[in-house]
């Protein structure tokens, strides 16, 4: 455990050093929250979708694609400057180099969803309306861990599977999948055969999640409620979030002693 | 007594055979180099004795264990400075040296101490490894290399890269380390080999041509310098 605990430090020593970290898990937040607001606001503020208790469940998992892109990043480049290769000829074992990424996106994945709710906050003062009730807060972290987790496999997967140059365009075209499929700013709830197909994919039903434990209504002025969908969608991201564990460990250890 | 043995080994990536049969052995506590040109075969056979990557045939025990039973054993023991320095690039000297330190569970501050003044690293402890030229960035890789205080160092390749000034206080440091270790070194800077080395495995196209010392070679190929030495031996072989 030490070993990881080492490893997850210097991980998370280079990630703060590394100023795109902020841009992408701070700004990118922050800016798409204000600029919905801002949207909602001078639209006649009448789009469910935008409102502080939908929005935001949408955007700390659409946030999580960002935890995704920079974990990818500093595995790629730590593959490719033999970083990884030479700690891999030390006593260090899989599960230390795993967790010790993981634990760090989770880190991350902690504080954004702590700065997207303070955020969030401060919009609904400014907007005079109401905030998401305390213990639901405190829930939502708990809502969001499968999609956390999800990101975080696919951010170690595609940085171990892609080199520096490619990780970042297969990351971007999941990070553009999990705004759109997510419903974070679309509403879904009126596309009918397209919503279906979402509730299929990982992002949508953790948004849906979110939205329930939040107390949000939908673009139909319907309140999001634990229905029969939920257990669906929770069975549905749990799938995912396994598989994604189990293709991550598998496509580390196969790629450490590959000759890539 | 032999610390490695090689035997018959070969190596095939996909497409090219990169080590054809190669056997060696390499003595204790010497400076064993190989020198090769570039696509010698000199980094895979490095990679394949620190377990980085899979041998396709052959024998090879590392201090009289079985590379292929036995390498978490042998990796308590080895460790290289790859031709990639391979350092953590956003932190500082120190802070690679400790985080390694930690690795290997040695918090000897005295060695600690004793390796940052061996290399001369004193002046830079604060900086992070990005902004360091390229011979303070190989003394750092070799610095960390020695932290698990192993028994057997690989060098792949040390001076790539480096101006001659850089290139003649890293020999100095390595100097330094001979007899305290067994050290292998691959190069293809002919005089690197002839300075430091006490034996030589001359490599080309994934074969051993020939294994001795500097003044071995030159003797037995009838010529007056390395130079000439190691163009006779390659070339009497194509
Ligand atoms: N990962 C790899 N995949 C395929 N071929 C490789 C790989 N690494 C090295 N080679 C080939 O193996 C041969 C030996 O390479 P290498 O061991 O790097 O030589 P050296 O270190 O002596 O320059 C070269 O022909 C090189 O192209
Ligand atoms: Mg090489």
């Amino acid at each position: 455990m030490n070993k990881t605990i080492n490893f997850a430090k210097r991980n998370f020593k280079e990630l703060l050093r590394d100023p795109l970290m902020y841009v992408f898990c701070l700004g990118f937040p922050i800016a798409m929250l204000f600029l919905f607001f801002f949207i909602n606001k001078y639209s006649g503020g009448n789009t469910p979708t935008f409102e502080v208790k939908s929005l935001t469940p949408g955007i700390i998992v659409f946030s999580y694609s960002f935890i995704m892109l920079t974990l990818a990043l500093i595995v790629s480049k730590d593959r490719q400057t033999f970083f990884l290769k030479r700690l891999y000829s030390s006593p260090m074992k899989d599960y230390d180099f795993i967790l010790g990424y993981a634990i760090v996106g989770f880190i991350i994945g902690i504080l954004q969803t702590i700065i997207c709710l303070l955020t969030a906050f401060i919009i609904a003062l400014i907007s005079k309306v109401e905030f998401i009730a305390l213990p639901n807060v405190l829930l939502l972290f708990v809502t969001n861990l499968p999609i956390l987790i999800l990101n975080i496999c696919l951010g170690i997967l595609f940085g171990t599977a892609f080199n520096d140059k490619s990780a970042p365009g297969i990351c971007s075209i999941f990070i553009s999948l999990s705004g759109i499929l997510g419903g974070c700013w679309m509403p879904l709830e009126t596309m009918g055969g397209f919503e279906t197909f979402c509730k299929f994919l990982p992002f949508y039903p953790s948004v849906y999640l979110g939205r329930i434990t939040s107390g949000a209504t939908n673009a139909l002025k319907v309140l999001y409620k634990f229905d029969g969908y939920a257990v669906v969608a929770i069975t549905t991201i749990f799938v995912y979030m396994i598989a994604s564990v189990i293709l991550t460990i598998f496509t580390f250890k196969k790629n450490m002693v590959s000759d890539k | 007594m032999s610390i490695i043995s090689i035997n018959n080994l070969t190596k095939d990536y996909k497409t090219t055979r990169a080590l054809k049969g190669v056997s060696l052995e390499i003595e204790q506590g010497k400076l064993f180099g190989l020198l090769g040109v570039n696509g010698a075969g000199k980094t895979t056979l490095i990679k394949i004795l620190c377990g980085l990557t899979k041998k396709t045939s052959g024998t090879i025990t590392v201090n009289g264990l079985n590379l292929d039973s036995d390498i978490n054993s042998i990796k308590q023991i080895i460790d290289v400075s790859p031709q990639e320095t391979a350092v953590a690039t956003n932190l500082t000297v120190l802070e690679n040296l400790e985080f390694f330190a930690n690795i290997y569970n040695s918090c000897d501050k005295e060695y600690l101490n004793n390796i940052i003044n061996t290399f001369g690293l004193s002046g830079v402890l604060n900086q992070t490894a990005k902004t360091l030229s390229g011979g303070y960035k190989r003394r750092l890789s070799i610095a960390i290399a020695l932290i698990s205080k192993p028994k057997i160092l690989f060098l792949d390749e040390p001076t790539l890269g480096l101006d001659v000034f850089a290139r003649r206080e890293l020999w100095k440091i390595i100097e330094n380390l001979k007899g305290k270790i067994t050290i292998i070194l691959t190069s293809h800077y002919l005089e690197e080999i002839e300075n430091l080395c006490d034996e030589v495995a001359i490599l080309s196209k994934g074969e051993v041509l020939k294994t001795g010392t500097v003044e071995d070679i030159k003797a037995q190929t009838n010529t007056q310098t390395f130079e000439d030495a190691f163009i006779k031996v390659v070339k009497d072989y194509e």
